[in-house]
């Protein structure tokens, strides 16, 4: 009897002990609702807007710090010897800018390399970077840029005509086919010619408005060192060697990239003397080391671990993101634009999106997220009209639909396909139509969506160069992986290869609203949301831009 | 024993011909199609094709899996898919941090197992016995990704004690000489870096420790009360040696037998990648960099690692048996042959 009370106890004793953990935690979640909104009242001072702005898409600040949108003044007194420490949720899958299409990628790439032109520091206008100026011919075939002088690869060698002819022509003439992205960047470009030391000419196949944007690119675009290139028989994946305010000294798989500031920069040098991009793959671990201090910051955070970031007093950076979650009709079997205006008219985009991403994803009134040019606030969407709906769909006699999904979370769709797609079959059903799912995981998805067996299917993309061609030309790809709705038609394919072509400005916006109000009119999509891209860091982290791009550039970003 | 060790060798030739077949087609018929994963967000069904017939995943099954065996005599591996690197350095590169974890989380499973065993049986139906059993119980039911959250919640997250994922700081990492981080800092005599890197495997250690500490315990413990039931230990007692000198002379080198076969075991299945503890701490070791590949579908680095997987198993085997031979001298292994 005495044993068993002692082995009872013990057994308690030791439950307790394991729930320590659990228990604990819940109670930092509990906290954690008046913390948020502690610091939310504090964030909201003199911003009284926030919340009416994150229905409309732009930028908010909730539990966040300055969400600037250019980088400010590096004070005189700070520490220049400080280590700056950055985690990813992956190992990156390269460091040669010609060999990678991943984001994990692309952020130490954007702090080692750099491309002729850039972005801006908190949008996708072009700006100089290697390239000073740039003349563009009167038929918009001949690209003339203007070089930089006096810049060096961090091996020494020296960028000129020479260097970016070699950058050019590995991703054209000796293109390899693990290039990935060397036919969107380069894909205009018949020849690139060096017209003298510090002059280079490039001559399009065709007029290409966005080859400009795909120049300021974090893949493809950026100018490695011939010399280094050469000695790594053509692949710098695991020796990169750029012109970028930071210098690689080694990459420990799965485990960190290191890189030390460029002393021999020609621009502004680097605030922190060394970054640090950790990988840490889970989710609550990358958390924990934020809030343990182990890192400065994280990104590829989701909604559920928010709270226990603002509540361990770290901040949150949201930013739109430049992705677009949507749900396509298959045009080819769906086609009667009646039933898919009634299709559209059942779903409430507004609460699903609310419900589905609490916040962290705006409503998609657009193709276009609202910080690119073409977008236009004018675009009318299909409106909720559930009873309207019914009517149409009764009396054309649709009941029955089937729908394709993918399982995973996608960067555009934290909340999974499956999840969407259920939550979308609700509303469906209250007009009367029953849809049934069938859901794959994201490979296999891709692979049945080639055999258009669909009547409606979940996709996404995510932009690559900030030109609105990059988001319209999936409905005019002849892909039927790309372009899922399986849409084809001669007046938008003409719109859009018109518009590619324009000059930017104010006719080549009008341009792409005029494209977005026809498919909206023609309900080809159902746009429902763009995911922002979520980033915490410690408090004293300063100067900090998450790029909407989805890149980070450290080399300003301090801490006190 | 040379002759025995030679045989065991080469039974490692029709193992890793069964391994490499089963993980070869298995990987063929069961994981999604790289190209796409490969080739990301622009890829095409032209690309795709394209990538394919460069990647000879065009050819018959059995022509891949002749080349892919041709290779692997040769020690060519082949190319990882997805970062275009040879799987072997890939391997190499990873492969020092999950040796390292798995030895330091065997060593603490050995002592503090073999100690629990012997309490218990000494101390038979004691508090220390239930408590011991009680505890390895757990060890064995206690889901491991679960474990290393809690126990990263609880150090990390809230007391703020120790780390909560990776080898080593990266600013203080030593240069490379082994690829161990506890011996290359002591090696340049870094004890800043030989403490963190220290820290950094207290809990990645106990948490993967745990479950064969769990097992190791409770195969001491049986083995002991077996061993101290039986004629000789009596007579051994009767002879008015001390109960001590009983227990670790006679008693426990009899029951080391069966218990250094689960170390042995346990140490094998820790080096073929410890890949929940690895992926809840970050370790980048080769099971958090296995699960990785398997997503990606990569199948040249899935190969690779169950191959060096199956060759550590069966490395595992041979050296306990020929331990065997040692611990208990009644044991001649030329003698089973004839």
């Amino acid at each position: 009897m005495k044993r068993k009370v002692i082995a009872a106890l013990l057994c308690t004793s030791m439950a307790i002990t394991l729930m320590a953990g659990c228990g604990s935690n819940k109670k930092t979640g509990a906290d954690n609702a008046s913390d948020t909104t502690k610091t939310e009242t504090a964030g909201d001072e003199g911003n009284a807007d926030a919340d009416a702005e994150t229905e409309t898409g732009t930028t908010e600040k909730k539990a966040s710090g300055e969400m600037l949108t250019k980088f400010a003044d590096v004070p005189e007194d700070v520490d220049k010897e400080q280590t700056l420490r950055y985690a990813q949720g992956a190992d990156p899958r390269g460091l040669d800018p010609a060999m990678i299409d991943d984001g994990e990628s692309s952020k130490p790439i954007c702090q080692m390399y750099e491309g002729l032109l850039k972005y801006g520091d908190s949008d996708t206008e072009v700006e100089p970077c290697l390239a000073e100026s740039w003349e563009i011919s009167e038929d918009g075939l001949t690209y003339t840029f203007k070089l930089r002088e006096g810049v060096k690869f961090h091996d020494g060698t020296d960028f000129n005509a020479e260097a970016v002819k070699y950058n050019v022509d590995r991703q054209t003439v000796n293109k390899t086919e693990d290039m990935l992205y060397a036919d969107f960047v380069y894909g205009d470009v018949a020849e690139c010619n060096v017209v003298d030391e510090y002059t280079v000419e490039f001559k399009l196949t065709k007029k290409s408005t966005p080859f400009l944007n795909n120049l300021a690119m974090s893949l493809g675009a950026p100018m490695v060192s011939p010399t280094a290139c050469d000695a790594a028989n053509g692949n710098l994946n695991e020796a990169p060697c750029g012109t970028g305010p930071y210098k690689f000294v080694r990459w420990d798989k799965n485990e960190a990239v290191v890189m030390e500031r460029n002393e021999d920069y020609w621009g502004d040098k680097g605030v922190a003397k060394e970054i640090i991009f950790s990988t840490i793959p889970d989710n609550s671990a990358r958390v924990v080391a934020l809030t343990n201090g182990e890192v400065d910051i994280i990104d590829g955070i989701d909604a559920t671990v928010v709270d226990q970031i603002t509540s361990a007093g770290c901040l949150l950076y949201q930013a739109e993101g430049m992705n677009i979650n949507y749900m396509a009709y298959n045009t080819q079997k769906v086609t009667d634009p009646d039933v898919r205006k009634a299709l559209s008219e059942a779903v409430n985009i507004p609460e699903l999106v609310d419900s589905l991403y609490k916040g962290y994803a705006s409503q998609a009134t657009s193709i276009l997220p609202t910080f690119m040019p073409g977008y236009s606030a004018d675009v009318k969407q299909t409106a909720y009209n559930p009873d309207d709906a019914k009517k149409i769909l009764e009396e054309k006699g649709i009941t029955e639909l089937k729908m394709m999904a993918y399982t995973n979370p996608r960067p555009y769709n934290t909340a999974t396909g499956q999840t969407l797609a259920e939550a979308l079959q609700g509303y469906f059903d209250k007009v009367g139509v029953k849809v049934s799912i069938d859901s794959y995981d994201w490979t296999t998805y891709k692979e049945k969506l080639g055999a258009g067996d669909y009547d409606m299917c979940l996709y996404g993309w995510i932009g690559d160069n900030g030109d609105p061609d990059n988001f319209m030309y999936l409905l005019a790809h002849e892909d039927p992986e790309m372009n899922v709705a399986l849409y084809r038609n001669e007046e938008y394919n003409t719109m859009l290869s018109e518009a590619a072509s324009m000059e930017n400005g104010d006719d080549r916006n009008a341009a792409y609203a005029k494209m977005e109000q026809k498919i909206a009119d023609e309900n080809i999509w159902l746009p429902i949301s763009h995911q922002q891209n979520l980033s915490g860091y410690v408090s004293n982290v300063q100067n900090f831009i998450a790029h909407p791009t989805g890149n980070v550039f450290l080399s300003k970003t301090y801490k006190n | 024993m040379f002759k025995y060790i030679i045989k065991r060798l080469l039974q490692l030739i029709p193992v890793l011909f069964g391994v490499s077949l089963i993980v070869f087609f298995l990987m063929r018929v069961c994981a999604p199609d790289p190209a796409p994963i490969v080739l990301g967000q622009h890829a095409t069904r032209e690309s795709m094709e394209e990538w394919r017939e460069a990647n000879g995943l065009n050819e018959p099954v059995v022509t891949q899996y002749v080349d892919f065996i041709k290779g692997a005599v040769t020690g060519d591996l082949g190319t990882s898919y997805y970062t275009k690197a040879p799987v072997t350095k890939e391997i190499a590169s990873r492969f020092p941090a999950t040796v390292e974890l798995a030895i330091i989380a065997i060593i603490l499973a050995a002592i503090f197992g073999i100690i629990i065993g012997v309490v218990s049986s000494v101390k038979k139906n004691s508090i220390f016995d239930n408590g011991g059993m009680l505890l390895s119980l757990v060890g064995v039911s206690v889901p491991i990704f679960w474990l290393g959250i809690m126990l990263i919640i609880l150090f990390s997250g809230i007391l703020h004690w120790l780390p909560s994922s990776g080898r080593i700081d990266p600013s203080l990492r030593p240069d490379t000489v082994t690829g161990f981080m506890i011996i290359d800092s002591i090696i340049q005599g870094d004890t800043v870096a030989l403490k963190d890197a220290v820290v950094h495997m207290v809990l990645p250690a106990v948490t993967l420790s745990l479950y064969s500490m769990a097992i190791i315990a409770r195969m001491t413990r049986s083995s002991m009360l077996e061993t101290l039931n039986q004629d000789y230990i009596r007579t051994a007692r009767a002879k008015g040696i001390s109960e001590g000198k009983v227990t670790r002379k006679h008693a426990l080198r009899n029951a080391m037998l069966p218990v250094t076969t689960v170390i042995g075991l346990q140490l094998g299945s820790l080096l073929g990648g410890a890949v929940l503890t690895e992926s809840v701490y970050a370790w980048p070791g080769i099971g958090n960099y296995t699960v990785q590949c398997i997503m990606k579908s990569d199948f040249p680095v899935v190969q690779g690692v169950v191959l060096l997987i199956a060759v550590i198993f069966v490395l595992m085997n041979l050296i306990v048996d020929v331990i065997y031979a040692f611990l208990d001298p009644r044991i001649k292994f030329e003698k089973k042959e004839v």
